[in-house]
This record gives structure tokens, C-alpha cells and sequence, in this order.
């Protein structure tokens, strides 16, 4: 009880809520540009976090991912163009919806729908994380090992179009975390002489090439569309507002359903928003007395792909908290920036720093609150920001990445690795490498390394892995995941020919 | 099967040449550094050394990596080989704009230290607007603008509210 009390006292200062409001509508305003992931937002949120207290940080980061996958939802809507991948399903009912003469309407629904998904999310968390804290902290090296392993290779099997390549990334991953120095002895490796790899390749510039950079460049592959402006919706637009706050919550059944949906997607390592949106639509339709109006503007549509991809945030957090095993790339990012303030991210972080914990818990609802007012009242402006062209977002974010990636350590060599590591990142997107198990590879690497060798230091039998119980399970499902994935795409394959529909890359 | 239909199954057969390339690239890679990780001395205090966690990471990796070779040799028709070139070409071809925004960023990057933050910055952005721009007289006045507000702008705010001074350059 006190340590809510201390995280409440730190969250509700003025200066708190104020980065953090700052921080929602920033989320909502880059979300709902296309081409301006959740992703990017927060890596690019992070440096300007360090010099702030840790929960307030983390809280602005919060804000920045739930305003995220609301503003998703503005390009969605009207353009008919998600604004991030985890609004693809929205774009099949709310722009039918919208272009039948119902825009406002459409994205109140969406709204509405992130709210209640997020403060259901939110529920979830608080209800389950302490108790998986607990159950966490009785684990062994052993067992940790052994979940790592289970997170990584659940990773490479459920994210992209190749189990291969996912693998191969998750220990490029892995790899890229090998380098500086070791983590229990301190002996320098794979450093070449380059005094810079000395202490490990900087994780934020890691972070910033891979994500933001690849994907900027991956914006203008195109070279027509980048060029051409878009027309938004015009004409009037009423959001009747209360009436459809009614109207979502006469709709319990898909709410829950989908939002339960994002939960357990979101708490899955790997997993996040862009899977959920679609699978919660998936079941909505399913589960519909009129399935046939899926697609053509339907409401339950547009709540069951909101619901579900906002629910993700809060069930992301779950493993974080529990395990100390981030749930996406977002959650790894939230995880560094932890890190960075000194602050080991565990099972025992809800017992050493319940402040901080229930300090999320907190901002978690509060962003949400946040992100419904400042929608509900500016919606009209973020329309406009939908507009802002490729030729502009490009050339700005990319000096963006360069402030955010300087900032960490003033270093001028950390911006040639970032220009390598970009290019580095384009060619693996290129050729059909997904990148959120690299990223995952990379944070979890050093936990790996520490667990497998506490544990032979602890006892040199290495059987112990495949005689303690809980680990044989988490290893068993590691065998399990992979071959479930390898037999799904060889049907997948034999059904549908073949699927990858990236040409020449 | 249509013209363009046999091209996207051509360009497909070249993407997975290109794939081929990176799965040998990694696996050669995998190997060298397998072999400077077995180099890295271990400890008398513990059965695993500094070099063990890399050793099975690079095991790992090489153990895959032949996996995708074989399954990707598997995959690709005898004469995919022969078209790989043309078809690299006309892929990059489509693309130019990527490489042109890459040795942008290239250039700008090295540019910093000489010109400094905010100068390095601004011909960045104006530059790259340029290139990417529809060429409206009306775009390039916003085009100048957003260029300095997020080049000496950007510097500005860094210094005088995060105290963070990025480069300053040595003209």
C-alpha cells in the first residue's frame, strides 16, 4: 500500500502529467502519420527520458504507446491507410464507414474501443503480474535459461513469413549482444581493437538503426507514391460522442473478447498490436449473427481491431513485469530505458521497486484517460496531421534519429554506427528478415549468457536443464513452438503455393 | 501466364537468390567469428568461459544458416541463376530512391563533425525534401522552413532546454 501511495505521489506532480499529456498527443500525432510507427515514436521518445526521474520517464513512454495505438486509427479511418500495422483490421469497417458518410462516427467507435481496451488491459495487469512476480523469483538459473530460450524461439516462430529467417535474426540478435565485455567476468570480446565496441554495442543506436531508419528508407521504396499527396475525407464531421459510448458499451461481449484477445497476444514474447488487431477481428467476425457486414462498415469491426490492439499494451507489460522478459519490441525499449537509469528489470523489480511498478499500473490508466480526452477534443486537428506528406516525415525523422542516438553518449562514432546499422537493417528488411527478434535477441542475450553460466557455475551438471521439472517444460515448449511453426507454413505452402509476396528483395 | 505475372515469379526466384547470398554471408561470418570466440581464454573459476555463450550462439547461427542453404538450394529452378543480374538491376532500379536516400544519410553523417550540427543538418533535410518533393513552388518555401526549424532549431532547443550540445563542427 505504500509503495502505491509513493507511485501515485510521483505520478500526480504537475510536472508528470504534463510530459505526459505532452507525451499522448505526440503518440496520437506520429501514430497517425503513415509510415510513423508506435515503434519509432517511443525508440525516439527514449533519449529525451534520461535526464527525467525513472517512473516519470516510463510514464511518458506509456502515454507515448497508448496515444500510439490510438492514432493508428485517424489515418485508418479516413485514409483507408493504416497509420501503423497494428491498425490493419481497422481500415476494413471504419473506412467503409467513414466514406459512407459516418467518418465522425467511425472514429469515436475507434476511440471508445482503445479506452476500454486499454483499461481492461490494465485490470488484467495488475491482476496477474504479482503473482507470476512471485511464482518468477523462486526460478533457478536453470529455468530462466530455459525460459529465454522458449521466449526467442516463440518469437522467430510467430513474427514474419519464415521460421528460418526469424531464428537466424533472433540469434543475430543474440550475437550483436556478445560484443564488449563479457557479463560475469568483464573480459573484453569481439571488440577488434575499435575502442568503441569496448563496452558493447550502445542499444539505443542498435535500436534507432534497426527500426527507424530501415523503415524510413523502406518508405520510399515507391518512388510514385512518394510523390502524390492524399485527399482526406471532407466535409462536416459529428462525433456524437456520448451516443457512441453507448453505443460501444452495448457491445460487452466483443469488447471483452477482443480485448482478452489483445491481452494474452500481448503477453505472448513477439507478439503485439499488429497480430492482435487482426486476430480479435478475425474472432468478432466469427462470432457474429451477420458476418457478411464485416468489411462493409460494420461497428463491431472497427471496436474488436481497436479493443484488441490496445489491449496489447497492457498485456505486453505482464512479462515485463513478472519476468523481466520484455513481451515486444516496445516492451524492450521500456525495459532499456529502465536499464539506463540503473534499475535491473526482474521478477524481484515488483518487490525492490513496487513504487515503480504500481507507478505504471498508474500511468497506464492515466495515459488512457489522457489519450480519450485530448482525442475527443482535437480530433479535428489530428485529421490534418494525417495529411503531412512522405518528402517532409523522411528527411525530419531520420535528423530525429540522429539527435536521439547522439544524445545517449555524445559520441560522434556512435552516429557512423548508426548509419551502419541502418543500412545494416534495410538490407536484413529487404530480404525478409523480421526484425522484432533481433531486437528481443539483443536485450535478452545478456540475461541468457548470465543464467546459463550461473547455473554450471552453481552445479557443473548440465543435465540439471532437462531434469528440473519447470525448465523440461520451458525447453519441451521451445521443441514444441518451433515444430508447430516449421508444420503450419509446410500447409501453408502446400495449400496456397507459395505466400511471400515481397518480389526481388 | 501473363507477362507480368512471369516477372514477379522471376523477380521472386531472384529474391531468393538474394537470400541464398545473405544465409552464406552469415554462415562464413558465423564461422570466422566462431573461431576468434574459441580463442577468447576461459577462466579457472568457472566450466564456461567468456567464450562459451558466443560459441553456441555462432554454432547456433552456422547450424541454421545451413539449414536455410539446403532448403533454400531446394527452392530455386537452374536457370533462376542466370537472370539473378538482370534481375538485381531492375530491382534496384525500382528503388533508386532508397539508395539515393542512403548516401544522403551517408554523406550527411560525415558531414556532421565537419560542418557542425545545425549546417549539416539543414543541407540534409533541404536536400533530401528536394529529391523527394513534387516540385511545387509553394512546397519548396515549406521545404526551407521545415529544414531550419529542425536543424538550428533542433540545436537550439537541445542546448538551451536538455543542455545537450550536439556537434558544433570545426569550420
Amino acid at each position: 500500500m505504500d509503495s502505491f501511495l509513493s507511485g501515485a505521489a510521483q505520478i500526480f506532480t504537475l510536472a508528470t502529467l504534463i510530459y505526459m499529456l505532452a507525451g499522448s498527443v505526440a503518440g496520437i500525432i506520429a501514430a497517425a502519420i503513415p509510415g510513423f510507427t508506435v515503434t519509432m515514436a517511443i525508440v525516439l521518445t527514449l533519449p529525451l527520458t534520461f535526464t527525467m526521474e525513472p517512473l516519470q520517464g516510463i510514464a511518458v513512454m506509456l502515454s507515448v504507446y497508448v496515444g500510439g495505438y490510438t492514432g493508428g486509427l485517424i489515418s485508418a479511418a479516413l485514409l483507408g491507410i493504416p497509420g501503423t500495422p497494428s491498425s490493419v483490421a481497422t481500415t476494413f469497417d471504419a473506412f467503409p464507414m467513414a466514406r459512407r458518410g459516418e467518418p465522425g462516427r467511425a472514429l469515436s467507435l475507434g476511440v471508445w474501443a482503445s479506452f476500454f481496451g486499454t483499461v481492461i488491459s490494465t485490470v488484467v495487469l495488475i491482476v496477474a503480474a504479482p503473482p507470476l512476480a512471485m511464482f518468477a523469483v523462486k526460478l533457478g538459473p536453470w529455468e530462466y535459461f530455459s525460459l529465454i530460450v522458449f521466449a526467442l524461439t516463440i518469437v522467430a516462430s510467430l513474427v514474419g513469413d519464415s521460421v528460418i529467417r526469424g531464428m537466424l535474426a533472433g540469434l543475430i540478435g543474440l550475437a550483436i549482444s556478445t560484443v564488449g565485455t563479457d557479463p560475469i567476468m568483464g573480459r573484453p570480446r569481439f571488440d577488434f581493437g575499435i575502442e568503441m565496441l569496448e563496452t558493447g554495442l550502445p542499444f539505443l543506436v542498435v535500436l534507432i538503426g534497426i527500426f527507424a531508419i530501415s523503415q524510413l528508407t523502406s518508405e520510399v521504396e515507391d518512388s510514385k507514391s512518394v510523390r502524390s499527396g492524399n485527399a482526406l475525407v471532407t466535409g462536416a464531421i459529428d462525433f456524437q460522442t456520448w451516443k457512441v459510448m453507448k453505443e460501444v458499451l452495448l457491445r460487452p461481449v466483443n469488447l471483452i473478447r477482443s480485448s482478452i484477445v489483445g491481452v494474452l497476444i500481448g503477453a505472448l514474447p513477439g507478439a503485439g498490436g499488429s497480430i492482435a488487431n487482426l486476430v480479435a477481428y478475425d474472432q468478432a467476425k466469427r462470432n457474429s449473427k451477420d458476418p457478411d457486414s464485416f468489411g462493409k462498415g460494420n461497428p463491431d469491426g472497427v471496436v474488436a481491431s481497436e479493443a484488441g490492439n490496445s489491449a496489447t499494451a497492457g498485456g505486453g507489460l505482464i512479462p515485463l513485469i513478472g519476468l523481466g522478459i520484455p513481451g515486444s519490441a516496445v516492451d524492450a525499449i521500456l525495459m532499456a530505458s529502465l536499464m539506463v537509469h540503473g534499475i535491473s528489470v526482474g521478477p524481484r523489480l515488483i518487490m525492490d521497486h513496487g513504487d515503480l511498478v504500481y507507478g505504471m499500473f498508474i500511468a497506464m490508466a492515466v495515459a488512457s484517460l489522457m489519450m480519450l480526452v485530448v482525442s475527443v477534443l482535437s480530433m479535428r486537428l489530428f485529421l490534418r496531421v494525417a495529411e503531412v506528406p512522405k518528402w517532409l516525415i523522411v528527411p525530419v525523422v531520420m535528423v530525429c534519429c540522429v539527435v536521439g542516438s547522439f544524445a545517449l553518449n555524445n559520441r560522434v562514432t556512435d552516429l557512423y554506427l548508426l548509419g551502419f546499422i541502418g543500412v545494416a537493417g534495410y538490407a536484413l528488411r529487404a530480404l525478409g528478415y523480421s526484425l522484432a527478434p533481433l531486437v528481443l535477441g539483443v536485450i535478452l542475450g545478456p540475461i541468457a549468457e548470465t543464467n546459463l553460466r550461473r547455473a554450471l557455475m552453481t552445479n557443473d551438471d548440465p543435465s540439471l536443464f532437462f531434469t528440473r521439472p519447470i525448465s523440461l517444460i520451458f525447453l519441451i515448449a521451445a521443441v514444441v513452438s518451433i515444430a508447430w511453426a516449421i508444420r503450419s507454413h509446410l500447409k501453408q505452402r502446400k495449400t496456397s503455393g507459395r505466400s511471400t509476396d515481397a518480389p526481388a528483395s | 501466364m501473363s507477362d507480368a505475372g512471369y516477372d514477379k515469379q522471376q523477380a521472386r526466384e531472384a529474391g531468393e537468390i538474394a537470400r541464398l547470398l545473405s544465409y552464406v554471408l552469415i554462415l562464413l561470418a558465423s564461422v570466422g567469428l566462431f573461431v576468434s570466440a574459441a580463442a577468447i581464454p576461459t577462466s579457472r573459476f568457472e566450466k564456461l568461459g567468456a567464450g562459451a555463450f558466443p560459441k553456441i550462439v555462432f554454432a547456433g547461427i552456422a547450424l541454421v544458416a545451413v539449414i536455410a542453404i539446403i532448403d533454400a538450394l531446394r527452392k530455386i529452378p537452374a536457370g533462376a541463376y542466370g537472370r539473378f543480374a538482370g534481375q538485381t538491376a531492375a530491382w534496384a532500379k525500382r528503388r533508386y530512391l532508397v539508395f539515393v536516400v542512403l548516401a544522403t544519410l551517408a554523406v550527411y553523417l560525415l558531414a556532421i563533425p565537419l560542418l557542425g550540427f545545425p549546417i549539416a543538418s539543414f543541407l540534409f533535410i533541404l536536400v533530401l525534401e528536394l529529391v523527394l518533393m513534387p516540385r511545387k513552388p509553394a512546397t519548396l518555401l515549406i521545404a526551407v522552413i521545415v529544414a531550419a526549424v529542425f536543424s538550428f532549431g533542433l540545436n537550439w532547443l537541445f542546448a538551451e532546454v536538455f543542455t545537450v550540445f550536439l556537434p558544433r563542427g570545426v569550420l
